[in-house]
């Protein structure tokens, strides 16, 4: 399904909002069941300006936006949902000054539930920064 | 200590006294936390407890410069934020030489009813 009939198209294209406008998080690229979505470095990111430390915060939000985006992806559905649970591996310290690179994919759903994973990088995907599963439940009645 | 830090500025996130004279860090309820209309954010959730983690194990560890690195944190969500003022704190279950195991609450009006729990691994370097 394309076009603007498609519930992830019209996810792609709604102008940002809340926390996504906030941390500047735009679509990169997609496929029919996964999504990359990546969030340019903000000087609001740091833990310690001094020392050139990246929050691990920020990397939280942009695999959260990108697992939902991969179960839309996958689905072809806009179903109210809420995160389960999710669990992050940080691999290593964020650069200061690269966009964060999220790319996740939906790899099962059930009629309830939504399983994903999600590795993030901040310029080279041979060098992620963080690998997260996350799993999400249909909040509405089907 | 942490609320001094530029993420956390970005949140708005501060630290107060609770009831039992221990510190609890404050989100203010801010259209900026939003995720689905209504609803903080699940990130913001998760961002909270995390940095409830780090300003419990500053706190222990008395060195503002000592900053431990994160190996990896678990996030439950148990019922959805709504937009009003968020608090989380962390206890810190083990103090290794090398790993602190953590534990962190997020909850809104009833802290007796969480919005999310998690647990976070750190190395002390």
């Amino acid at each position: 399904m394309k076009g603007e009939d498609d519930p992830f198209e019209r996810l792609k294209n709604l102008p940002p909002r809340g926390h996504h406008a906030l941390l500047g998080i735009y679509n990169v690229d997609d496929g029919p069941d996964w999504a990359e979505l990546a969030c340019p470095f903000a000087p609001g990111f740091l833990m310690d300006a001094g020392a050139g430390l990246v929050s691990s915060g920020p990397v939280v939000s942009l695999i959260d936006a990108a697992a939902g985006a991969a179960i839309i992806a996958r689905t072809r559905q806009w179903r109210p949902m809420a995160t389960l649970d999710l669990r992050v591996d940080y691999l290593r310290s964020a650069r200061a000054g690269s966009t964060l690179r999220a790319r996740a994919a939906c790899y099962h759903v059930t009629r309830k539930v939504a399983f994903t994973r999600c590795d993030v990088h901040d310029g080279d995907a041979g060098d992620p920064v963080a690998h997260a599963t996350a799993t999400f439940f249909f909040t509405g009645d089907a | 200590m942490i609320a001094g830090t530029p993420y956390a500025k970005l949140l708005g996130v501060r630290e107060i006294t609770g009831d039992d004279e221990t510190i609890v860090l404050l989100l203010p309820a801010d259209p900026k936390l939003e995720g689905r209309q209504g609803f903080l954010y699940g990130g913001v959730i998760g961002s909270l407890l995390e940095l409830a983690c780090l300003d419990a194990i500053g706190r222990e560890l008395g060195d503002p410069e000592r900053r431990p690195k994160p190996i990896n944190m678990t996030f439950d969500f148990l019922r959805g934020g709504l937009m009003v003022d968020t608090f989380a704190q962390a206890r810190l279950v083990r103090i290794g030489r090398q790993v602190v195991n953590a534990d962190a609450t997020c909850w809104q009006a009833d802290r007796d009813r969480p919005i999310a729990t998690g647990r976070m691994h750190l190395l002390l370097d």
